[in-house]
């Protein structure tokens, strides 16, 4: 039970730090990012390759694919996100469905398809009520959390993170002050992008990593991002460990079906809280940027 | 100051605004009335920088803003305060201030001592949340909020709109206020704020501009400027 439980956290934990950047996409430029999928499973790929070069330091390593990714990051912001704000839902679907299909290719390319195994950075295993955990796991968890904190404060009383807070409200307020919005969008969007990397080094040594992780956790962070509230970071927490928990659970009882009950979550949210409202938000926007 | 010389605007292939021409010296306050639909916050889009004219130009002391995004308007000393009262509800009165000081270069406490200038009651609620503010409140927030960093060029939506008589005194104590100090087009129903204010009044029907008032004795007359309405 507690391993299940320590597993929950562990899957909640990194699908929040995986959202963050989705859910902050969606709130201010109502875009659908599926590239956020690319950046994470190209990061861990380079996490991968640099593993042995920084004599497997895993903190090193990590830092270096994280800094490795900002400029990718920008420059899909630059390019890609900034110019599909205001068109059609679909176009930004499909362009950034694109650039997540050509991150898997290139990745196949350079790596190859087998598997990347990673090994525990910590390999301390613990003994909790006569169950062995792994210390690492706790470790991911507790990330998570004071990640979660170190947001709030950035969001609370920085004054780049008033405005994104002022903009995922309202944008055109911010611009009437006389702020260029999509400077800060393009922060907060390399910020997330730099996040999505550190999820997926976290979750590498507890998977394993392929060309089509990103895939993968997308379906699952657009569920959490749904179920937590576009833009609303603090259901983004919530969601992701109540996802993580519904995954480590089902799994418990029946792994085939993991994956499916957060659909089924999803879906019941979204029954409650009508998906129409969703896509209207989405369709809704302002035709001028 | 400010001179918007026939413009159209259209939203998508739907054209609003026909051949607008309309003009601001400095120091002047002017009032623009007229029904719903006339086109007056199409008009002060436009000017903010929200919407581009399809025909004609704006220009500000001299220099051409039409082509400009909002923020590089607001930049040049405009200031827009839109009709919705949509503050920054999920920061406090303090932050909302904060933005636009960060915004305009200007010091904080100037900043907050120029909003609390205009309500002092803001004192007590700085560190509340502003989604929490009462209507009249928020307007008072959104035209404090304008005015930080000292703008040339103030653009007020219906300041009054849906606000109690009383809360309406105070915008209005505060709109005569400024008077003196800036230069502003206001948007406005409440005729009776209108004809004590203005210096002169533009008149829109159907996406144009039907009269200019300038005579004093015909901007007191609401009795008359209520058949435009
Ligand atoms: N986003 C939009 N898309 C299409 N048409 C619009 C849009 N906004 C306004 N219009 C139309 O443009 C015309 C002018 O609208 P506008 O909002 O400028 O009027 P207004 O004078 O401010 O009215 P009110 O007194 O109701 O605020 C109206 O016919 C309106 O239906
Ligand atoms: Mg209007």
């Amino acid at each position: 039970m507690i391993d299940t439980i320590l597993y929950g956290l562990t899957i909640g934990a990194i699908l929040y730090i995986f959202s963050i950047g989705l859910s902050i996409t969606f709130g201010t430029m109502q875009i659908v990012n599926f590239a956020h999928g690319m950046v994470y499973s190209l990061g861990v790929y380079l996490f991968i390759s640099f593993l042995p070069w920084t004599l497997r330091i895993f903190p090193l390593a990590m830092a270096l694919a994280i800094a490795a990714m900002l400029p990718v990051a920008y420059l899909i912001e630059r390019f890609i996100i900034r110019r599909l704000y205001g068109e059609s839902l679909d176009y930004a679907i499909i362009a950034t469905y694109a650039v997540l299909l050509i991150g898997a290719d290139l990745i196949k390319y350079i790596w190859g398809t087998a598997p990347q195994p990673v090994s525990d950075p910590i390999g301390v295993p613990l003994v909790v009520l006569g169950v062995v955990i792994q210390l690492y796991r706790v470790v991911v968890f507790l990330s998570a959390v004071v990640l979660f904190f170190a947001l709030r404060i950035f969001f609370t009383r920085h004054v780049i993170g008033k405005i994104v807070v002022a903009a995922l409200e309202d944008r055109d307020g911010v611009r009437a002050l006389g702020l260029d919005v999509n400077k800060y969008f393009s922060i907060a969007f390399v910020i997330g992008s730099g996040l999505a990397v550190l999820g997926g080094v976290l979750y590498a040594p507890i998977t394993t990593s392929e060309p089509y992780m990103g895939f993968h956790i997308l379906l699952l962070a657009f569920a959490v991002v749904i179920v937590g509230g576009m833009g609303n970071l603090t259901g983004t927490f919530i969601s992701a460990f109540v996802l993580g928990m519904v995954i480590a659970i089902t799994g418990r009882v029946y792994s085939s079906a993991a994956d499916t009950m957060v659909f089924v979550v999803m879906a019941l949210v979204l029954l409650k809280n009508p998906i129409f409202s969703f896509v209207r938000r989405l369709r809704g926007r302002p035709a001028h940027g | 100051m400010l001179e918007v010389n026939s413009i159209d605007v259209a939203y998508g292939h739907a054209k609003v605004l026909h051949d607008v021409s309309i003009k601001l010296n400095q120091g002047e306050m002017v009032f623009v009335v007229g029904r719903n639909g006339a086109g007056k916050t199409t008009l002060l889009k436009t000017i903010a920088g929200f919407l581009k004219p399809t025909q004609g130009q704006i220009s500000l002391e001299g220099q051409g803003i039409s082509g400009l995004a909002p923020e590089q308007v607001a930049r040049r000393g405009v200031r827009y305060v839109a009709q919705d009262k949509k503050v920054f509800s999920d920061l406090t009165v303090k932050g909302n201030i904060e933005l636009a000081a960060y915004a305009a270069g200007e010091p904080l406490e100037q900043a907050l001592a120029r909003v609390m200038s205009l309500y002092p009651k803001f004192k007590d609620f700085l560190q509340n949340k502003a989604g929490g503010l009462s209507g009249g409140q928020r307007e008072i927030l959104l035209i404090g909020r304008a005015l930080v960093g000292e703008p040339k060029l103030l653009l007020i939506d219906e300041p009054t709109e849906g606000l109690a008589a009383i809360v309406i005194q105070d915008i209005f104590r505060i709109l005569s206020g400024m008077k003196e100090t800036v230069s502003g087009i206001i948007v406005e129903q409440n005729l009776s704020v209108v004809s004590r204010l203005a210096d002169r009044i533009y008149i829109m029907k159907e996406g144009k501009i039907e009269r200019e008032l300038t005579d004093p004795a015909e901007i007191k007359n609401t009795a008359e400027l209520e058949n435009y309405l």
